[in-house]
């Protein structure tokens, strides 16, 4: 072999847990005649965080624990490695359950050579409209197969002859209210039109089970959680923020966050006795533009506690005007 | 009109998972997509065949099970037919759902055992039985923040839940960068966040040729309510305090007896009943008080402008229709306030003339409603709102430069939910009796915090008229009646199991009732009822006081009494197959009874290791013999 294929190795996420598949993959690539210059895991390509490069590859092998007749794999994605791959370029890992997919990316599906089934690769310039190009722009003939991403740029596609911004997209004065358009609205819709009549077929089949029938038996909740399998495959967030401390005592605590919580509430409690206090003749005196006064500088004790300092006395009663007399009245404070 | 295309459908206990559901929905409405929005239940089914693009939200409760909301019509007959009904038929194909797109969002809380189970039934039957793709893998969101999706970073459920409304939006921007207007496509650009989106059907004025303010004005017509095939209505006949006056939990024995159909019989014990409460004339006033515009409308009768919105059915739509009644019967104006709120209402801060220090301070709240709208992080919202429980009314109070169009309050304030309770009566009684516990605690906020329904209750008496439903749980099977019963409640987790003792003729012979409270004479809620039951041999009676040493002197908790009687109580569970039960609040407390018995079982009941008592536990459980209800 002069020149190693040029591989890409795309791994399902719960693959990570077993490495040793990996590896083997690795190691049998050079009997293969491949080179693995990329590795992604599948979701990265999948929400977009890795873009691949258009006809790169000679190979790509989609490695997942699932069974072929069981996996499940994000048809968008489909496109998106075709156009990554180089002419003939072979697929391996996928199975029938997307052949329809496959076909309709311009992939020839391989099963009766002795090399494992494959996929290859047969699209060129005049690829078949792929599914996810939005049908309505029945000119995209565009060879660069665009990835998904791209499709805002593809104008060139898109009808030239827009008819102005609705009105009722007018801003009005405020409050500024819009009538929804949702009767108007139609999706654009990507469900081809045999597609569609099959759909509608099968609707029509289907519509039995919402009546009453003799077999009505129902499934036991209880087994659809299995200890193993499909259901251990989430969507982990391992970036999230990490400003949030919102540490609440349990209804039953033990640990001492209740005694910190009522602590704190007691603390705040008696500051506001403190304040509370005033005659109501003090309070027209209070003047919020002088220090020292018994509000704090800061000119906001009146605001409500959406805007009071941590600290302030005033906070957990209500907003008021300076010079005003709070009312506490109507706060009632017996448990 | 076709069913969309596109739906949002949510189960939801506390209204966490619900408000994700509306950020979502309103989400896509300002990016011009069509769709449903709707709780599992309440979703039509048959118009699951016309749905492609499925977004599943769903919170866990009990004990892994999917809320209420999920397999209850919120106002049909229960009888009626919900989409998961359907979907869990045995007979229908595996390709029920083959024309579905779907992603789920489950939110759990990973201090219980069947942590985030409902949205993994709901995934297992939707996308590994019934054929619907998957568009991402699922997203779980923990409470506790430590593990699920969120594992180890600290990052609270809403980071996880706006990982997912990203994908959500990423995966139909992709598909659908247009947009289609009669015909037209058109860019899909965002709806300015400052545009207040008009609901499909919202209030005006019923008669506007009428000139005459004041014949328009309703005065004292008798309240109805319609739209609500399955709304009972009850009359209150006791309402009573049972624990002593100084004990800091007030608990209510509350009975009340419906006028027109005999209850008796109507169910089970260890069903639920669900009061739709009210708000107080006071804090109605006080609202109408804060958007004095509204004050001239107030009592004026008024209309939809196109159907009855669905969401409002549930419990009855108030006739006459006028604010004043919408906000008393229909808005949560005490409730703590939800992003979503924010979302629809901040741009209406605009009245300058009631701010003190003018332009300045107007912005100053506009931007702080906008950042408790938009703020992904919801720490500010959090510390503003939810640790001092403060009300919307509360809010409305301290901005008031928000001016509220009254023609959309039922779009933007929250609807008042029904409280659920477990039901103390016995089955033959022509009566209903609860057992409340009324709410009240203290936060920051110098006013005294009371949750509405407790409110609600604390204040009714004798004569006064409740609307009401009932609600089957079919708690205990056919086939353990008869057998030993090891009932086992600390405080008012007692209901349920009076209704048990209750029913005529008895369950069991053998009723073995472990009781727990504070003191002998302060909450020993029902104390003389159950000696005198102790008395007559109709149950055997295990009371115990966790801070009263004179009463309790060797025990605490109602796990020492199980223990202390291990033995016989093994005996029971193991060789004569009782069933247990067990009531109460959440918390640690069934996680050391659940330990206790296993404990139990190691010593007494033939069980060598942890993991053969665990697994006969978790038999029991799987035959519905152990039984736990807790909240």
């Amino acid at each position: 072999m002069s020149t190693a294929k040029i591989g890409l190795l795309l791994i399902h996420p719960a693959v990570t847990t077993t490495p040793e598949l990996v590896q083997d993959i690795k190691e049998g690539s050079d009997a293969r005649g491949i080179k693995f210059v990329d590795q992604y895991l599948v979701n990265k390509v999948n929400d977009s965080s890795i873009k691949l490069k258009q006809s790169n590859y000679d190979v790509i092998h989609y490695l997942t624990p699932e069974k072929a007749d069981a996996i499940l794999f994000p048809k968008k994605l489909i496109p998106v490695l075709q156009a990554s791959m180089k002419a003939d370029g072979i697929l391996y890992g996928l199975s029938d359950v997307y052949k329809v997919d496959a076909l309709i990316n311009g992939f020839e599906v391989v099963s009766d050579s002795d090399d494992l089934y494959h996929w290859v690769n047969k699209a060129t310039a005049t690829k078949p409209v792929s599914k996810l190009v939005s049908l309505k722009s029945n000119t995209s003939s565009n060879s660069t197969n665009s990835l998904p991403s791209f499709k805002k740029n593809n104008g060139s596609g898109a009808l030239p002859s827009f008819k102005k911004l609705p009105t009722f997209k007018k801003q009005n004065e405020s409050p500024k209210v819009v009538k929804l358009a949702d009767d108007n609205d139609e999706l654009d819709d990507v469900l081809e039109e045999d597609e569609e009549e099959e759909a509608v077929f099968s609707d029509f089949s289907k519509t039995q089970f919402f009546e009453d029938m003799e077999d009505d038996d129902s499934i036991e909740e209880d087994n659809l959680i299995s200890e193993k399998g499909q259901n251990n495959v989430i969507t982990m967030i391992t970036c999230g923020k990490t400003k949030t401390s919102r540490k609440k005592a349990c209804k039953d605590c033990s640990c001492g966050i209740k005694e910190e919580e009522e602590q704190e509430i007691d603390n705040i409690r008696s500051q506001q006795e403190k304040v509370v206090q005033f005659t109501e003749d003090e309070l027209t005196e209070i003047d919020f533009t002088i220090e020292g006064k018994k509000v704090g500088g800061c000119g906001s004790c009146s605001l409500g506690d959406a805007f009071r300092c941590s600290g302030c006395p005033y906070l957990g009663l209500p907003a008021f005007k300076p010079g005003e007399k709070i009312n506490l009245t109507s706060i009632s404070d017996d448990l | 009109m076709a069913p969309n295309k596109i739906a949002i459908l949510y189960g939801s206990e506390t209204g966490n998972t619900e408000d994700f559901a509306k950020i979502l929905s309103y989400k896509l409405q300002r990016l011009h997509y069509p769709h449903t929005l709707s709780t599992i239940g309440d979703f039509n089914p048959q118009d699951i065949l016309g749905v492609r693009y499925l977004f599943v939200l769903c919170a866990t409760t009990g004990q892994g099970e999917l809320p209420r909301n999920c397999h209850e019509h919120s106002f049909l007959d229960k009888k009626n037919k919900t989409l998961w009904s359907v979907l869990k038929r045995k007979n229908i194909p595996e390709d029920f759902l083959k024309h579905i797109n779907v992603a789920f969002f489950g939110l759990g809380d990973s201090s219980y055992p069947k942590f985030n189970y409902a949205i993994r039934k709901l995934h297992t039957r939707i996308v590994g039985q019934l054929g619907a793709n998957e568009i991402f893998d699922r997203l779980e969101a923990d409470e506790q923040s430590m593990a699920g999706s969120n594992k180890g970073t600290g990052a609270g459920v809403e980071s996880v839940y706006f990982e997912y409304e990203k994908r959500v939006l990423e995966y139909l921007m992709t598909k659908f960068p247009k947009r289609k207007v009669n015909g037209q496509s058109m860019e899909r650009n965002a709806i300015d966040d400052s545009i207040y989106l008009q609901p499909k059907s919202y209030l005006c004025l019923a008669d506007k040729e009428d000139d005459s303010e004041e014949a328009d004005v309703i005065v004292n017509e008798p309240l109805k309510f319609s739209n609500d095939a399955a709304i009972k209505y009850g009359k209150v006949i006791k309402n009573l305090g049972i624990t002593a006056k100084d004990h800091f939990q007030d608990v209510r024995e509350f009975i009340f007896t419906n006028n027109d159909t005999n209850i008796k019989d109507q169910y089970e014990a260890g069903d639920t009943a669900s009061i739709f409460p009210c708000n107080s004339d006071t804090s109605v006033q006080q609202f109408l008080e804060t958007q004095d515009h509204w004050l001239p409308m107030a009592d004026k009768p008024l209309k939809f402008t196109n159907d009855v919105p669905n969401a409002l059915k549930s419990g009855g739509v108030i006739e006459p229709l006028t604010l004043r009644n919408i906000l008393k019967y229909h808005c949560d104006i005490t409730c703590i306030p939800r992003t979503s709120f924010f979302m629809k209402i901040w741009m209406f801060a605009t009245d300058v003339s009631r701010m003190e220090r003018g332009e300045g301070q107007l912005e100053q709240q506009r931007d702080k409603l906008k950042e408790f709208a938009t703020d992904q992080d919801m720490q500010e919202l959090y510390d503003y709102c939810n640790r001092p429980r403060r009300s919307i009314l509360e809010v409305i109070e301290d901005f008031l430069s928000l001016r509220l169009p009254w023609e959309y309050c039922l779009d933007y304030l929250p609807l008042i939910k029904p409280l659920y309770y477990s039901i103390s009566s016995g089955p033959n009684d022509s009566n209903v009796q609860l057992t409340v516990a009324i709410v009240k605690y203290k936060t920051m906020l110098r006013k005294i915090r009371t949750g509405i329904c407790t409110d609600y209750i604390g204040h009714l008496k004798e004569g006064d008229i409740i609307r009401y439903n009932i609600h089957n749980n079919h708690l205990i099977q056919d086939q353990y009646k008869g057998n030993p019963m090891v009932l086992v409640s600390p405080g008012v987790g007692i209901a349920p199991l009076l209704s048990i003792i209750k029913e005529e003729p008895q369950l069991s012979k053998n009723l073995q009732l472990f009781f727990g409270c504070r003191f002998k004479d302060k909450d020993y809620i029902y104390g003389e009822t159950l000696e005198r039951w102790d008395k007559e041999g109709r149950i055997t009676l295990h009371p115990v006081f966790s801070r009263d040493r004179e009463n309790s002197p060797d025990t605490k908790y109602v796990q020492d009494v199980l223990w202390k009687l291990g033995s016989f109580v093994t005996d029971l569970l193991v060789k004569e197959k009782a069933l247990f039960v067990l009531c109460g609040a959440s918390g640690k407390m069934p996680i050391q009874v659940r330990l206790t018995v296993i404990e139990m079982l190691k010593k007494w009941g033939g069980f060598e290791t942890d993991e053969a008592a665990a697994a006969y536990l978790k038999e029991m459980e799987k035959e519905d013999r152990y039984l736990q209800e807790t909240w």
